[in-house]
């Protein structure tokens, strides 16, 4: 086997910086309690990746993280065989390493991967907590420790990308959506390592782009996107040039789109 | 002693015979005469003396000639002398189609506005132009070059003859409406006018300035997000502002005089401006008590209010607004400085005025600090400062004044005309005036009309609605100007008519055998059927026969291949597409079995439908006809979003041939409408009998526009075809979609199998 069996590198050693907005510490708890499967919802960077590695280190439990693509297939999820001079054997994929050692298994944009993939799943998260394994003949039950979470934004994808409904149905839901104003400019403080009222800039800024969802932009700049700006700006970068390069220049294209998020950050910047 | 008789080349020789006779040129020639050959040479003169003739022989009379005397030597210090004789040719061709008097105009406004014209490119353009005036409408030139001081800019010649190209266009054969346009009299003359050599217009920027407004203010809970409008064309030479008017904001199409740069800074600040009102509140404030003056510092006062909060969130504005605030005592004792300079102190706390109203408004401004959020401190302030302007006998001009700085709106939208006092006075009549012409417009613009009701069903086709409710507006190419007319061409949605489906499914019953080649077509587009792939580097299984082989040259020392494995990919299908009908008048026309073109088409497009109903692709079905650029009509017969059925087969068999057929417009509206599907491959077919056409504008030039509304919708990536009914093969199908993307069809019956073909070609792709 490939892999030690407590799954040691996949332990988060220190406490990652966790800003709690509402109460998803709570009730995260409550589903690992009884281990119930956890879907995370909400827009690109708002901190679901950084939430669910704070409650791994929490709940001292090691994180395995998928991220989906479309290509992605039940092996990639579950294992295949390998060729060795030997002959062949059995590799685990990251999901059957978290059912048979216990952990967080955390898929990311599960969306994003085909539906007929994401079933694999569905043995795992009802009161069965098995994950057959037809090409080894091999009925993997779940580790005591065992917990599946997902992330997905509903936001951009089309209704062609939604999850099947009895997929949606297993797991309990935590929103999440970007923190409020004070909320925000505290978390680009301490990530970003700037001034209040660089991140209360930055936040505004932020505000203004997100007012443009689904009028030119398809999301309006996240938390993460601030920190970068803010970081770019810590770093001796111009805040002009900071917010062009962190925030306006990956978000569009659309050179009118531009100039017009640009009036507007020009109108945050004091 | 005359210099005639030294006089040799044949030209000059001749002219100088000529003039030799009549008295009243006699004097003037000679003089002119001496002075070009003074600052030419004599060699030269034979060029002029060749353009003055040309006057001559074109029977130019002394006026004229006069005129080019004058223009020749006011201008020989700046041209050369072919550029004078082109003068005298040019002239000379303006005078044989329009006149003397004309020529005459002519010559004198280009001794006048030669400055402007850098070289003789330029020049030979203001002389094309007028000669084209001159031919196409010779009572134009002369009140055109009357007021060629204003029309022509420097630097903008080619705006010039868009000048005249348009009003030729625009007035057509109505001869009062040429002069009216050429007389600058006419609206859409002012229109161009205030373009030409301004920087970019309201609708350059209208995008920008609606995103830069849900940007800033888009949060603000009772805000939604603000229509913006172009104001129609007013009066010449009166400084425009923006108006608003409920929740729309209406801009100036252009801000004249103002450079590119300065321009788009300017709609920014007046749209962030009228973007602050609406969002920290409107108030609507009661005119009835009201005088002008106070209601002129009323409006000063909430708009340094609304700029006080907008500024406290967005900090940026400052430098934004603050250029715009340049009013010092210098300006002159008018009331209307005054005002500026009160504007300009309420604005920057920092300055500084000698006059006492502006320091008392910074004062009362500054106590009134802690009910900031309350518009009604606007209110109390500005009646306070009217007062005083009031007690110093200060004159305020009700009828001109105009809100400064530029950037501002006029401030009508303040207030509430609704509850009048019967005894107000003219002034305040003149503001009630303003506002009514504001809402008149807004009931002509049946922006706010519901849309109609649908009919209830029946299997008797009904009349069509007369008219639909406008639903888009869309651009132009102008062939002949070489320009894209913005907003010429206005979509009307057509509620459909509910027909009988008995018929065309009873068509659709016979077609059976034509329907199971469909269904061949269909089977062999292998629709998402997955596709299994072996010896891979990654998958999810193995590919036994690859491992065997693999594990026997591992075996035997030989290199191995370790792509071992098997995958599959799904063959998904991503397409939208839209099915565009044309149902002009051309396609009432009857074949052979009697069946009319549009049943054919009927047919085709519901062969077609039921097929992709099957597939699961994403569909619209719309039919369009029209009746000139402001009646473009496009009746939904299914909708993206609608599922295929009864009720739109219904609606297919409700439509009827009529009118004619403008595709570029068409193509565009579809564009938009497909645009918004999220789909990998998007396609517009197009279904029609023939050329686009229209009653306002050449064929050709409908096809010229047509082709670059392919262009553009290309340029979005949504391929467009078309298959065109074209018995002759001589249609402009290829034209308009290219060779590879026309499907020319030569008899009407092939359409059904023609149209389904191609669409399953395309979609293999």
């Amino acid at each position: 086997m490939l892999v030690d069996t407590d799954l040691s590198a996949y332990r988060i050693a220190a406490e990652p910086y966790y800003r709690p907005v509402g109460d998803e510490v709570a009730v995260f708890e409550a589903a690992w309690l009884h281990r119930l499967p956890v879907m995370l919802k909400g827009p690109t960077g708002c901190g679901k990746t950084r939430f669910v590695e704070y409650m791994a280190w929490r709940l001292h439990q090691p994180l395995i993280t998928v991220a989906a693509h479309e290509d992605m297939t039940a092996a990639d999820l579950a294992g295949r065989f390998l060729l060795t001079p030997e002959g062949t054997v059995w590799h685990d994929g990251p999901l059957t390493q978290a059912v048979r050692h216990g952990g967080i298994c955390y898929l990311d944009e599960i969306v994003e991967a085909r539906q007929d993939t994401t079933v694999v799943i569905h043995p795992l998260t009802d009161a069965r907590r098995i994950l057959p394994l037809e090409k080894r003949g091999e009925l993997v039950s779940a580790h005591p420790d065992f917990q599946l979470v997902i992330s997905y934004n509903p936001g951009y994808q089309s209704a062609v990308k939604d999850l099947k409904e009895s997929t949606k149905q297993r797991f309990v839901a935590i929103d999440f959506d970007y923190p409020v104003p004070e909320l925000e400019a505290e978390i680009v403080m301490r990530e970003a390592c700037v001034g209040p009222d660089l991140a209360r800039t930055l936040v505004s800024i932020a505000a203004c782009s997100r007012n443009l969802r689904g009028q030119g932009l398809d999301e309006g700049a996240s938390t993460r996107m601030l920190i970068h700006a803010g970081r770019l700006a810590a770093g001796g970068v111009s805040l002009e040039a900071a917010v062009h390069a962190g925030i306006v220049l990956p978000i569009t294209d659309d050179a009118e789109v531009r100039e017009a998020l640009g009036a507007a950050i020009a109108a945050c910047l004091a | 002693m005359s210099v005639l008789p030294a006089i040799e080349a044949p030209a000059g020789a001749r002219l100088a015979r000529l003039m030799r006779g009549r008295q009243t040129l006699r004097g003037p020639f000679e003089t002119t005469w001496r002075r070009l050959e003074g600052r030419f040479g004599a060699g030269a003169m034979e060029a002029w003396a060749e353009g003055a003739l040309a006057l001559v022989e074109a029977n130019a009379g002394a006026g004229c000639l006069l005129a080019f005397w004058q223009a020749s030597t006011g201008l020989c210090g700046r041209l050369d002398v072919e550029s004078l004789a082109e003068a005298g040719r040019q002239a000379a061709a303006i005078c044989r189609e329009a006149g003397a008097k004309p020529a005459a105009a002519a010559l004198d406004a280009f001794a006048r506005i030669d400055t402007r014209l850098a070289d003789a490119g330029e020049r030979a353009v203001w002389w094309r132009s007028l000669v084209k005036l001159a031919m196409a409408a010779p009572e134009g030139v002369e009140p055109l070059a009357l007021r060629a001081t204003d029309v022509l800019v420097a630097g903008h010649v080619a705006a010039f003859e868009a000048f005249v190209d348009a009003g030729l266009k625009a007035a057509g054969r109505d001869r009062a409406r040429r002069l009216a346009f050429f007389a600058l009299d006419d609206a859409l003359a002012r229109a161009m006018l205030e373009r030409i050599g301004a920087g970019p217009g309201f609708d350059a920027l209208e995008g920008e300035l609606k995103m830069v407004l849900a940007a800033l203010w888009g949060a603000a809970p009772p805000f939604q997000p603000p229509l913006l409008q172009p104001l129609p064309p007013g009066a010449r030479d009166a400084p425009r502002r923006v108006n608003i008017a409920g929740p729309v904001i209406r801009m100036p199409a252009v801000f004249p005089g103002v450079d590119e740069a300065g321009a788009r800074r300017l709609y920014l600040a007046a749209a962030i401006h009228a973007g602050a009102h609406l969002a920290f509140g409107n108030p609507r404030f009661p005119i009835a008590r009201f005088k002008p003056v106070q209601m002129a510092l009323a409006t000063l006062v909430e708009d340094a209010r609304i700029e006080y909060l907008a500024m406290g969130r967005y900090p940026g504005l400052r430098r934004l607004w603050a250029p715009y605030h340049v009013a010092t005592p210098e300006d002159g004792p008018t009331t209307a400085a005054l005002l500026a300079r009160v504007a300009r102190g309420l604005f920057d706390p920092s300055y500084r005025d000698p006059d006492e109203l502006v320091g008392k408004a910074q004062r009362l401004f500054r106590e009134a600090q802690e009910r900031i959020g309350d518009p009604a401190i606007s209110l109390d302030i500005g009646t306070r400062l009217a007062n005083d302007v009031g007690q110093r006998r200060l004159r305020f001009d009700a009828r001109g004044h105009v809100v400064e700085p530029a950037y501002r709106d006029d401030g009508l939208g303040l207030w509430d005309f609704s509850d009048i006092d019967p005894e107000m006075t003219d002034e305040v009549e003149l503001a009630v005036d303003a506002a009514r012409i504001e809402r008149r417009e807004a009931e002509d613009g049946k922006a706010d009309e519901p849309p109609a009701s649908e009919p209830t069903r029946r299997a008797r086709p009904s009349p069509p609605a007369s008219e639909g409710r406008v639903i888009a507006t869309y651009p132009e190419w102008d062939a002949a100007a070489g320009i894209e007319r913005a907003d010429w061409t206005s979509v009307r949605a057509i509620v459909p008519v509910w027909g009988d489906p008995r018929a065309l499914q009873r068509a659709l019953d016979r077609a059976a055998p034509l329907r199971a080649r469909i269904a061949r077509l269909v089977r062999a587009a292998k629709v998402g059927r997955a596709l299994r792939l072996k010896r891979q580097a990654e998958g999810h299984d193995l590919d036994l026969d690859a491992a065997i082989e693999t594990a026997i040259a591992r075996k035997a020392g030989e290199v191995t291949d370790m792509r071992v494995f098997r995958s599959t990919v799904l063959n998904q299908r991503d397409l939208a597409v839209l099915v565009l009908v044309d149902v002009s008048q051309s396609t009432r026309e009857r074949l052979a079995d009697g069946a009319t073109v549009l049943d054919i088409e009927k047919l085709a497009v519901a062969m077609l439908a039921g097929k992709l109903d099957q597939l699961g692709d994403d569909f619209a079905l719309l039919a369009f006809a029209s009746a000139g650029r402001g009646d473009v009509r496009v009746t939904t017969v299914k909708d993206f979003a609608e599922p295929y059925g009864g009720e739109a087969l219904s609606r297919l068999a409700g439509l009827e041939s009529g009118l004619s057929t403008r595709l570029g417009a068409a193509l565009r509206h579809a564009g938009a409408a497909i645009a918004r599907v999220r789909s990998f491959r998007k396609l517009v077919l197009v279904l029609s009998d023939g050329e686009p056409s229209d009653i306002d504008v050449a064929s050709g030039d409908l096809v010229v526009d047509a082709r670059r509304a392919v262009m553009a919708l290309r340029a979005a990536g949504i391929d467009t075809f078309g298959v065109m009914l074209d018995p002759a093969g001589v249609g402009s199908g290829a034209r308009i979609f290219g060779k590879a993307n026309a499907m020319p069809v030569r008899r009407a019956e092939d359409l059904p199998m023609r149209l389904s073909e191609l669409y399953f070609r395309l979609a293999r792709r």
